[in-house]
Parts: structure tokens; sequence; C-alpha cells
């Protein structure tokens, strides 16, 4: 269950489980390494880097070739700013003063165990939120991506939408939050 | 006294002119929450809040929205900005 709650600042405060956390940690970790690996053909890469010519072949290879690079850039960094977050104890880095993750004790439980507490600015706040959208983007590229059905195929495609729903919800979560004249 | 050595070409003007008449457009994509679409066009170009919805619901219910219009690398810069946000952004000639 994650709680989204109206920081201190202008931003938003995010609850997870530990084990939620890790999950996040670790899709964050993939998108990074998708995109730093990942192949050109990969459509779900074509999904973060749209084409913006459609019709004109050269002015899109002339887009690409001024921003692909510093849109990758950009995107890894977000997506390392999550998985730093709400990597595990132990393993967390804290990469900016100002949205450190810190843990809450919870009584007797393990660090391990713990609630993580995410404190994010409107701009820390943005960065989560691009990313959320990155993620959602390539999970919904390869759920059923592989046709044949397998017990196993059935199951990865069951795990790749649970966390497509889980961060629609964690995001929608948040643009409560942080745009509540929306509603 | 400096001569003109070269007349105005009023041909180029009115190229230059039509040159700036370039759209960025949105395109609907079921994966993003009709929330975030608003939020981004709010913060991002500072449209109003009822402006922002309206352009969101053209997205989502046409399939497409022109949300800017000018010169083409003023457009290139917003779509790479739309494409930062996970959006589906095209640039369009636009019809003077």
């Amino acid at each position: 269950m994650i709680i989204a709650s109206r920081s201190s600042t202008a931003g938003v405060s995010l609850r997870f489980q530990a084990a939620e956390a890790a999950l996040l940690s670790d899709l964050a970790d993939q998108v990074d390494s998708m995109l730093l690996l990942g192949s050109p053909d990969d459509p779900a890469l074509a999904r973060l880097l749209p084409n913006a010519y459609p019709d004109d072949a050269e002015a899109q290879r002339d887009y690409a070739r001024y921003t692909r690079s510093s849109l990758i850039e950009s995107k890894r960094a977000a997506a390392q700013q999550v998985r730093d977050a709400t990597a595990p104890v132990g393993e967390r880095v804290s990469t900016r003063s100002d949205a450190s993750a810190a843990v809450i004790p919870d009584g007797d439980a393990d660090a391990a165990d713990a609630d993580v507490v995410v404190e994010l600015d409107e701009s820390d706040a943005w960065v989560w939120l691009t990313f959320l959208t990155d993620l959602r983007l390539i999970l919904n590229e390869r759920v059923g991506a592989i046709e044949e059905s397998t017990p196993e195929q059935d199951q990865r495609d069951d795990y790749l939408s649970a966390a497509y729903d889980w961060a629609g919800y964690l995001q929608g979560s948040m643009l409560e939050v942080l745009d509540p004249t929306d509603k | 006294m400096t001569r003109t050595l070269v007349e105005p070409d009023l041909d180029s003007i009115t190229i230059e002119s039509l040159a700036s008449a370039w759209n960025t457009v949105v395109w609907d994509d079921p994966v993003n929450l009709m929330t975030y679409v608003s939020y981004v066009f709010r913060s991002y170009f500072g449209y109003s809040a009822d402006e922002a919805e309206r352009l969101m619901l053209q997205v989502h219910n046409d399939g497409r929205a022109i949300v800017a219009s000018g010169y083409r690398e003023a457009m290139e810069r917003h779509v790479q900005a739309m494409h930062g946000y996970g959006l589906q952004a095209t640039i369009d000639r636009g019809t003077p």
C-alpha cells in the first residue's frame, strides 16, 4: 500500500512498504539498463524516443541526432534517482540532500522491513512522474510481447501487468496531491 | 553612401513567414493518465487549468491536438520536451 501525502514543502511525501520500495528500485534499475544497452529496434525504446517527423525521414534523422542522447541521459538520470531513493537499506545511495529517503524505524521490526518514506519537492516529483510514465510505456510494450502462451509466459505477463497498474496507481496518487485542483 | 547591392527578396520574405507556421502535435496514448497529460500542459506551456484540460480532452477524444504553433526551432524544443515527459509528439507544417 502506497501512501502519498502533502509534504511539508510544496512537493509530495511517499510511503512504501519495504517490498514495494525494493520492487520499484529493481524496476528503475532495469529501465536504466534498458536505456543504456537497449537495441535501437526495441519497440519499447521507440515508445520512449518517438519519431518527431513521421513523414520526413531526413528531418527525423536530424532531430534524433540532436536530441537522442540528451533525452536518454535525462531519462536515465530519472531512473537512477528513483532507484537510489528506494534501494534496500545498505545499498541506498543518497544522491540529493533535499530528496533523501529516510527509513522510519518501526518498533522492533528489522530496519530492512521498515517502511520507506521519500520526500520529494516539486522538481523531484517531476523526475518521478516522468520516470513512472516511461516505466509504464515500457511495461505496456512488454506485456504480451511474446505470443507463445506458456505457464511461465502467462506468469510473466501477470507480473508485468501488476507492475503497470501499480505504477499507474502511484503516479495517480502523486498527481492527486500535486494537482488537487484537477479533480 | 553605400549602394544596396541586393534588392529585398520579397519571395524569400514570404517563404520566411510561411516557415514560421509549424505545429507541435500531441497524440493520444492510452498509457498516459489524463491527469498527467493536463498537468504537463499546464506546467510546461503555462496554460491555465481550463485550457490544459481542454487540450488534454482534445487529445483524448480526437486522438491528437495542436498544443503550440510557431517557428520550427521552437516547435522542436517543445517536441523534445514532450518526449522527455513521455508524451507522443510530432512536428507538423501548419496551415497558414
